[in-house]
């Protein structure tokens, strides 16, 4: 019931000797340190020694423009995934055993198919003669096919799509540790369908929500292949810009700075989740 | 006739080919505190739910002051309910806990705020508003439980096996504050259990369900002086049956012939049995005496085991004819100076307190 961490067993807290863990601390050094390190330096010292490279990032209104339009995409792309996922989670969570690992498996699936093969099948289906919008044309409902493709829209469909499986998954283990008894208990007190939901499905489930949350807007601040193809250049997000600068122009120095800009900021909001988190835990909630 | 408050008419619930409550009829009082008692999968908790609304009888009606309930959603019915599983909202307080109904009213805070010290304080729990649930003990949140159930005064409370996850000393505790409660509140209470001792302890009338029927339904003495089955003495109390061939009624008094050969008169009978018929005769452990009485009839018996628990002894006997019987006198200060011989060949019973069955 209770989250109390002192009743971990006694080997999570008893302090190792430290040779045990050499080998796995040199590895970790070795490909994750030493790059980041090498990333950093790299970031102040080419073309020469100084912070320029930030002063131009920061100062620069297209750099800029592509910070905002990352933060933009990443932010709608996680509030969208949210709204998507979570009805397709409780069903997971209150469907039957059987039905619920053959829908489990069909994202799983869907998680395993190749990235680029889902992204240029959105590109068939978002174009201008494409799935979607011919079928709106058919049955009557627009008479122009829809720009989805090439602005927001297409990157924001693309990406949700992609993204599901990743709020799905830690939302359906909160959602299932909710007794379903609680909600018949909110319904008897009183409480409409839509009261239950705001007032104590939706706060029960917010650890979910944050670390589902939380990995997708990670995840969608450096996305690289699925704003490239269904974006187009005028709507460049921060991996496609730092791409550009290493490969077209071969500008390492802003390249870093930008790559650890966007590390800075991923750590950031893991060290907030982790607050908020760890919080809500202390005062005995979940 | 005055209208019942609540009642519960040919209520039938039917899942595929099971059919878990079979045309059941109760009409409750107000005030009443009644107990659906029954083994579990007896269908109590299935009528239970129909009035809660969690369940849709395939047919029959529960009607509350005249009115059919079974259109209205739950969240509508204005019923308090307390669950077995603990079914507090772990991201509250105590506090908006209990609160929670009167908010999703739209109270006014005053109000809200009266409500919450006053049921906090029925259940006794005054200091703990400012606490989590998780921080409580299972005791304390089924009193918080209580406490949200009736926060808002519905004129129905129904609790689903409350106790069963608490051990006996809290359930003991936890069922004297059920019945102050009652008493404090006049509020009718429908109390779902399996449990024979908790069912006598707290309730009004006790209704018996065996195979989503209602077996028996009276007070805690009917059903444990005058049970209408064989069901019915072997699930309240213990019991004794001991095989018996009926041999004629006079004036509703039977006599018949135990399986050893000898022969029982004035046994009291509600049935009719033809001559010859094989019957059970009931006999409650404490219905045996060790010395005979007026009206007794002696039993020869073999004593195989024999203890002393100061008011009363329980002796393990076996009759001549091989049954192992139960039998717990009330101990009486003339046995006490004659001695119970482990060799003792007779017990005695009165007919009258003894029921007979067919088998």
């Amino acid at each position: 019931m209770s989250g109390n961490l002192s009743h971990r067993p006694p080997i999570l807290r008893r302090p190792a000797g430290i040779g045990g863990a050499l080998p796995a601390l040199i590895l970790i050094s070795l490909f994750f340190v030493v790059p980041v390190v090498a990333l950093l330096l790299r970031s102040v010292t080419e073309p020469v020694p100084g912070l320029q490279n930030y002063a131009i990032l920061f100062g620069d209104g297209t750099y800029a423009r592509v910070f905002l339009n990352t933060f933009l995409v990443a932010t709608v792309v996680t509030a969208v995934t949210v709204i998507v996922a979570f009805p397709v989670a409780w069903m997971l969570a209150i469907m039957p055993p059987a039905f619920g690992s053959i829908v489990f498996g069909i994202i799983i699936l869907s998680m395993w198919t190749n990235l680029l093969t889902r992204t240029y099948a959105w590109m068939v289906l978002l174009q201008r003669t494409g799935v979607v919008n011919r079928t709106l044309m058919d049955i009557g409902l627009i008479s122009q096919p829809l720009p989805l493709i090439n602005n927001l829209t297409g990157v924001t469909i693309g990406m949700v799509y992609i993204m599901l499986p990743f709020m799905i998954l830690p939302l359906v283990g909160t959602l299932r540790a909710i007794d379903p008894m609680t909600l018949r208990a909110a319904a008897l007190c009183g409480a409409s369908p839509f009261d239950a939901f705001r007032r104590i499905l939706l706060p029960l489930s917010l650890p979910g929500i944050a670390a589902g949350g939380l990995m997708v807007f990670v995840m969608s601040l450096g996305y690289f292949v699925t704003p490239t193809l269904l974006g187009g250049t005028s709507n460049m997000m921060l991996a496609g810009m730092i791409a550009q600068m290493i490969q077209s122009l071969l500008n390492w120095g802003l390249g870093s700075a930008a790559a650890f800009i966007l590390l800075l900021v991923t750590m950031a909001l893991y060290a907030l989740q982790l607050r908020l988190v760890g919080a809500k835990r202390m005062t005995g909630g979940i | 006739m005055t209208e019942p408050f609540l009642s519960i008419r040919d209520l039938h619930k039917a899942f595929g080919s099971f059919v878990a409550v079979h045309d059941v009829t109760i009409d409750i009082p107000k005030g009443e505190f009644l107990t659906f008692l029954g083994p579990s999968g007896s269908g109590k908790s299935t009528t239970l739910y129909a009035i809660a609304g969690f369940q849709h009888p395939t047919s029959g009606d529960v009607l509350l002051e005249g009115r059919s309930l079974l259109s209205v959603p739950s969240h509508k019915r204005n019923i308090g309910m307390v669950f077995q599983r603990y079914t507090l909202f772990q991201h509250l307080t105590v506090a908006e806990n209990v609160a929670f109904p009167l908010r999703v009213r739209r109270r006014p805070d005053a109000e809200v705020k009266r409500k919450v010290a006053e049921m906090l304080s029925l259940v006794r729990l005054e200091s703990y508003g400012g606490r989590y649930p998780g921080a409580l003990s299972g005791g304390q949140q089924q009193r918080v439980a209580l406490a949200r159930a009736l926060a808002y005064d519905p004129p129905i409370l129904l609790m689903d096996e409350p106790l069963s996850a608490l051990d006996k000393k809290l359930r003991e505790e936890i069922q004297a504050e059920i019945r102050r409660i009652h008493r404090e509140t006049g509020v009718t209470i429908l109390y779902v259990t399996h449990d024979q001792d908790e069912a006598l302890h707290l309730s009004d009338r006790i209704a018996l369900f065996r195979d989503g029927r209602i077996e028996q339904i009276g007070t805690g003495e009917d059903l444990y002086l005058r049970p209408a089955s064989e069901f019915v003495a072997s699930f309240i109390g213990n019991s004794n049956f001991l095989p018996a061939e009926h041999l004629e009624t006079v004036n509703g008094s039977a006599t018949i012939r135990l399986a050893d050969g000898s022969v029982v008169s004035g046994v009291r009978i509600d049935q009719d049995f033809s001559h010859g018929q094989k019957t059970r005769l009931m006999v409650r452990p404490e219905a045996f005496r060790l010395r005979p009485g007026p009206a007794t009839t002696g039993l020869a018996v073999e004593f195989i085991d024999t203890a002393f628990f100061g008011e009363r002894r329980r002796v393990i006997a076996r009759t001549a004819a091989g049954q192992e019987i139960d039998v717990r006198p009330t101990s009486d200060m003339a046995e006490a100076h004659e001695g119970i011989a482990s060799s003792r060949q007779q017990i005695f019973f009165d007919p009258a307190a003894a029921f007979l069955f067919p088998a």
